[in-house]
């Protein structure tokens, strides 16, 4: 039984979309959204994403700023069929990636998987000490508690608001 | 403040994601199409989504795409205020951010221009130095024995056919 209880459709887009747009808010109050991997980890019902210690900024925005949100708009690569669109509104925790989460690595092969090309960060020894920086990473946990839905991602129609808590 | 170049490539878009902060300080995105006037300045919103409605205030467009390898990324972010324009609205950007840094192309960085990934190696690297001064403590050494066990269980799949996303 997962943890977050929303329809089957909408966790389907939480497990398959390859990438969100990610929202925190800087310290004037304004939006800053970019384009992000996430990993839904079921067992938690939460959403994990990682940025490098090189690009903080949203990590320390969502530090000052704990309100957060996630736009899966994008169904690009995800093999689903007519998905809906999803907001998703939530409280971030922010720490250093320092230890092993029960997440990391699940993260970490979805990303594999969907990015083939990623491999070569890793496997090769000169890569990695040339782009260190981009396995030193602070950890964004996002505890749902809202979840907004556009069907078939028609945000002409007014969305499906489902509390989460 | 507008730039032509970086406006010519967002007009490569089919829509946006438009988000601003609700008055519960959650953010909120819809998608949107858009069109930019480099006359005017403005980014204009043609249909704002009925759940944009009453929308004002400090904004954020964030253009994006990838292919279904997670490359070919391209990132475009305009910052700026949500102005009145006719029946619907438009931004008036105070600032267009690309993932790169660049002031002329959305395009990231990517292993076939060696030279934009050297450049932003080195961004990555000096950015991490500065986090890591202010930090006042070096990163832990990165456990990449487990990562590389994960590289090769995905090649396995893979060479199965069972890459599963």
């Amino acid at each position: 039984m997962p943890a977050l209880d929303l329809p089957p459709r909408v966790l389907d887009v939480l497990r398959s979309f390859y990438t969100c747009e990610f929202t925190t808010v800087n310290r004037r109050g304004e939006p800053v959204t970019w384009p992000i991997v996430s990993h839904y980890h079921e067992p938690d019902g939460v959403i994990v994403l990682t940025s490098s210690i090189a690009f903080p900024a949203k990590t320390q925005n969502a530090r000052r700023h704990p309100e957060v949100s996630l736009l899966y708009s994008d169904p690009t690569g995800s093999g689903l069929v007519d998905p809906p669109a999803v907001l998703i509104q939530g409280r971030a925790e922010v720490s250093e990636l320092l230890e092993d989460r029960p997440w990391m690595l699940p993260l970490f092969k979805t990303t594999l998987r969907r990015q083939p090309e990623g491999r070569s960060f890793v496997a090769n020894a000169l890569v990695r000490r040339l782009f260190a920086f981009y396995f030193q990473r602070i950890a964004v946990v996002v505890r749902p508690h809202r979840a907004l839905v556009w069907s078939s991602r028609d945000f002409r129609r007014k969305p499906e608001d489902l509390r989460v808590e | 403040m507008w730039n032509r170049a970086l406006a010519a490539r967002g007009r490569a878009y089919a829509d946006a994601v438009l988000t601003v902060v609700g008055a519960d300080g959650y953010p909120a995105s819809v998608r949107c199409k858009v069109a930019f006037d480099d006359a005017a300045e403005l980014v204009r919103i043609s249909e704002p989504a009925p759940a944009a409605a009453g929308w004002s205030g400090a904004a954020c467009i964030l253009l994006h795409r990838h292919n279904d390898r997670l490359e070919d990324f391209h990132e475009l972010q305009i910052r700026g205020a949500l102005v009145p324009d006719g029946a619907g609205l438009a931004l008036r950007p105070s600032a267009f951010v690309t993932g790169s840094g660049s002031s002329t192309t959305d395009r990231m960085p990517h292993a076939s221009a060696p030279l934009e990934l050297v450049r932003f190696a080195l961004i990555g690297r000096r950015n991490a130095r500065r986090y890591l001064a202010k930090r006042g403590a070096p990163w832990p050494p990165v456990d990449f024995s487990a990562l590389v066990r994960v590289v090769r269980e995905v090649d396995a799949e893979s060479k199965n056919g069972r890459n599963t996303r």
